[in-house]
């Protein structure tokens, strides 16, 4: 087991936003996480990398130990090191090219020298077929690139674990597809993710697990299988039909 | 009068101008940058510290702050037994134009920071650097550049209060052009305030260039 959540809640003045989440995820594995907008998924992926403080639980990461609630520094640091995350509306760095954006983490992340932070940060911008846009800034790339580039980011450090947060929700229809097929590429290869995500298919095609998520909690979790053609629960049901009218 | 005469007048008091305009501007930024750095500390102490100084500062004219440094400095400085009347009064005039644009540059500095995509600081994070490094490689150099605008008319509005320094006693371009004007019982006034009117216009425009430059090199960074 590489990651273990127990009991996680979090509220935001009286809003109890996460009501004692429990999440195990193995190595190499695919987790995906639907549900409705509000639930409180892109909170529970900033509690796991601190960009939320949780109120309280507890995490296992690889061989740590650590109270959501009170992380030391170094926990959170090393955490972060040993994590990626790539956003809904890409936050690629202003003011950075396309390598640089890349290279950026290992730099200053990893302490790598920045003539071989270029050559894997090069590496990854190919991966995503966009070595040709190196000098470019985010503001001359289209959502589809900055967002691939926004994977590229993420892979390049090597993580353990990479938390997608809805990374096709920004995008025109027509530049989802280059993004989902990134992120299968990476799943074939083995990278262990949580994905939360509105695609379907990907979560059906993709994912090892998925899980539904509802006012804060897991309400239901299983293979793809079992949550989209055998649904126990009634908001999930209620959900997906509610989807499958949209699409 | 030769128009030569109007334009070796004038530029014998280029220097002193331009000394004004780039000391006051360096260590008003300097000030501005700490002050800025204060008001933005979750300590309440610091932060209300900072506001005080900016309300303060902001509140002064120009002219006066010049005349209270002037006149204050030496007091303030005889209670700790140095005694500085002898100072250039140069120095005070930097001193004036530093104290009072440091708080408009901390306004720009302050309301800039603020303005910067909060995304940002945490995709820093996230790739795993530490809060320092994200500062300095994300966050301070789009700070920079959402300021800009507002330095350069800051900038622009210092060359302006440059002039203001006759009320000490110092001999600036524009100080230079009265006297000049009042020695010929102010025949040639039209003729020499235009010169110095070009002048300044040749100062202002070249800042505009400068900052259009610094611009263009970051054409494609949209902060
Ligand atoms: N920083 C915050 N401060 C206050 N409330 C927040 C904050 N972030 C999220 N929330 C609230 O938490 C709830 C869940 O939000 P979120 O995690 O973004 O849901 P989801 O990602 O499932 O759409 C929402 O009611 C939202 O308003
Ligand atoms: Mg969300």
């Amino acid at each position: 087991m590489l990651l273990e959540l127990r009991d996680i809640e979090k509220t935001f003045k009286d809003n109890q936003v996460l009501k004692g989440i429990d999440l195990t995820v193995e190595q190499g594995e695919v987790v995906a996480i639907i549900g409705p907008s509000g639930s409180g998924k892109t909170t529970l992926l900033r509690n796991i990398n601190f960009l939320e403080t949780a109120n309280s639980g507890s995490m296992t990461f690889r061989d740590q130990n650590i109270d959501m609630a009170r992380p030391s520094k170094e926990q959170i640091l090393w955490t972060r090191r040993h994590m990626a995350m790539v956003f809904q509306n890409y936050n690629l760095f202003k003011n950075k090219t396309a390598l640089e954006n890349i290279s950026e983490g290992l730099v200053f992340g990893q302490n790598m020298a920045k003539k071989e932070a270029d050559s894997l940060a090069e590496i990854a911008l190919d991966q995503v077929g966009l070595l040709d846009k190196k000098d470019f800034y985010p503001s001359q790339l289209s959502g589809g690139q900055q967002q691939r580039i926004g994977i590229a980011r993420a892979t390049v450090l090597n993580p353990d674990i990479i938390l997608f947060d809805e990374p096709t929700s920004a995008l025109d229809p027509e530049l989802v597809g280059t993004v989902l097929r990134d992120m299968k590429q990476l799943a074939e290869q083995g990278q262990t993710m949580i994905v939360v995500t509105h695609q379907m298919s990907f979560a059906r095609d993709v994912a090892d697990r998925v899980m539904f998520f509802a006012d804060g909690e897991i309400l239901e979790q299983g293979d793809a299988d079992e949550i989209f053609d055998h649904p126990k629960n009634d908001r999930t049901k209620q959900f997906l039909s509610a989807i499958a009218e949209d699409y | 009068m030769k128009l030569s005469r109007i334009i070796t007048t004038l530029l014998s008091g280029l220097p002193v101008t331009l000394t004004l305009l780039v000391f006051s501007f360096v260590f008003a930024s300097a000030i501005g940058l700490g002050v800025a750095w204060l008001a933005l500390r979750k300590n309440n102490f610091w932060s209300g510290a900072a506001r005080l100084y900016l309300g303060l500062i902001r509140g002064t004219p120009p002219l006066l702050m010049l005349l209270l440094t002037y006149y204050g400095l030496p007091k303030l400085f005889m209670l700790i037994g140095v005694d500085i009347n002898d100072w250039a009064k140069m120095i005070f005039g930097i001193t004036g134009l530093s104290v009072g644009w440091s708080a408009y540059l901390s306004e720009a500095f302050r309301s800039a920071y603020l303005s910067v995509d909060k995304g940002q600081y945490e995709a820093a994070l996230v790739v795993g650097m530490d809060s320092k490094d994200a500062f300095w490689q994300i966050i301070m150099p789009q700070t920079a550049l959402i300021a800009l605008p507002n330095i350069e008319n800051l900038v622009i509005g210092l060359v302006k209060a440059t002039s203001l320094v006759y009320v000490i006693g110092l001999i600036d371009m524009y100080n230079a052009a009265t006297d000049l004007s009042n020695q010929n019982q102010g025949v040639y006034k039209l003729g020499i305030f235009v010169v110095l009117a070009l002048v300044y216009w040749l100062i202002v425009l070249t800042i505009e260039w400068i900052f259009r430059s610094i611009r263009n090199d970051y054409e494609y960074v949209t902060v």
